[in-house]
């Protein structure tokens, strides 16, 4: 991911706002739309992607799905009620951070 | 282009090749790869399947699917656990309690009117080893029988069977034994928080190898939608 340290933190949220816009998706499916929404200037690593995925998963934010498609089973994530409802409050406390980010780096702006 | 049958099995075999032993990791990776492969055969119909699928795996990084498999693993310890704290907690709600306190009660008059010394802790320690591992090798044979028939490695299943790699559960009051031989307790309140803790260790120990393993393939089920495909 580019510039990892300062998008590390955000990834499970930029994650939950995906998954809230677009019903269910795939690991692959998620690489690129973020891709494509940031123009290839944000990439999601595999790497990174999988295992905010799982630990989503395991808190029970997300759901799991099984399809078959062209042969080969894939697998959906999905937001469970209570993801939705984290899905709300990260986001506002991420629309914060970035608040508090500006007023930081360009107090004249803010 | 897709990836055909047999360059999906080769897909597969990747994954294991690189340490991925476990069918509901593999299955997501070759997902993720079959669709990264196609994608590089839109834009370059002539690339090789295999330089196709190095490709794909490059983007994990130096080190591979290990960061994925670790904390795979790490998720789903997480979900075992709180599975036991799930069962544990319903031993201290009714009407399972009344059963949790006449146990408490009836260890804490023992231990108040009988001596309590490395003879009694051994019989409690003992019992407990055995009951453990009469229940490992009962458990490991009826998981072996299903690993047979399905021929896959689930991860879950394993954390199951392995029980969330806490041996040293078992251990731990046979360090008791060794270092603490001779107790002797009057104080009613710690002789009371003993065998609250003594109850709550056998508790636990029962609900990971007997109440856990007997809805193994119930954990299963909910865990991989993908589980009842694969039998």
């Amino acid at each position: 991911m580019k510039n990892s340290q300062l998008y590390k933190g955000s990834l499970n949220t930029i994650i939950m706002k995906l998954l809230g816009e677009n019903g269910r998706m795939y690991g692959y499916e998620i690489t690129q739309k973020v891709k494509d929404i940031t123009q290839g200037e944000l990439n999601i690593t595999e790497g990174a992607l999988y295992p905010a995925l799982h630990k989503l998963e395991a808190e029970g934010l997300l759901d799991v799905e099984m399809e078959r498609v062209d042969n080969r089973l894939r697998k959906y994530y999905k937001l469970t009620e209570s993801g939705q409802k984290e899905t709300v409050n990260r986001l506002a406390e991420l629309e914060e951070f970035i608040r508090n980010m500006q007023i930081i780096v360009n107090p004249k702006l803010a | 282009m897709k990836l055909s049958v047999t360059q999906i099995d080769l897909v597969y075999k990747f994954t294991l090749d690189h340490f991925v032993k476990y069918y509901d990791l593999q299955t997501e990776l070759v997902d993720h790869l079959g669709n990264g492969i196609e994608s590089q055969w839109i834009e370059n119909p002539t690339i090789s399947f295999d330089e196709a699928l190095q490709n794909e795996f490059k983007k994990f990084g130096v080190f591979g699917f290990m960061d994925v498999v670790e904390q795979r693993q790490s998720a789903l310890t997480k979900r075992y656990n709180k599975l036991v704290w799930k069962h544990f907690k319903a031993f201290f709600a009714f009407p399972k309690i009344i059963m949790t306190i006449s146990l408490i009660l009836g260890l804490f008059f023992i231990l108040k009117n009988i001596l309590f010394d490395n003879v009694l802790i051994s019989v409690f320690v003992l019992a407990l080893l055995i009951y453990s591992f009469y229940n490992m090798i009962k458990n490991k044979k009826r998981a072996d029988k299903k690993t047979q028939l399905g021929g896959k490695r689930w991860l879950f299943k394993e954390i199951i069977y392995n029980y969330g790699n806490s041996f040293v559960m078992v251990s731990l009051p046979l360090q008791f034994l060794i270092h603490f031989p001779q107790i002797s307790i009057q104080n009613n309140f710690i002789l009371f928080a003993l065998s609250t803790a003594v109850v709550a260790y056998y508790l636990t120990t029962y609900i990971m190898f007997t109440i856990i393993p007997a809805k193994a393939e119930e954990y299963l089920l909910e865990t991989y939608p993908e589980y009842k495909f694969s039998k």
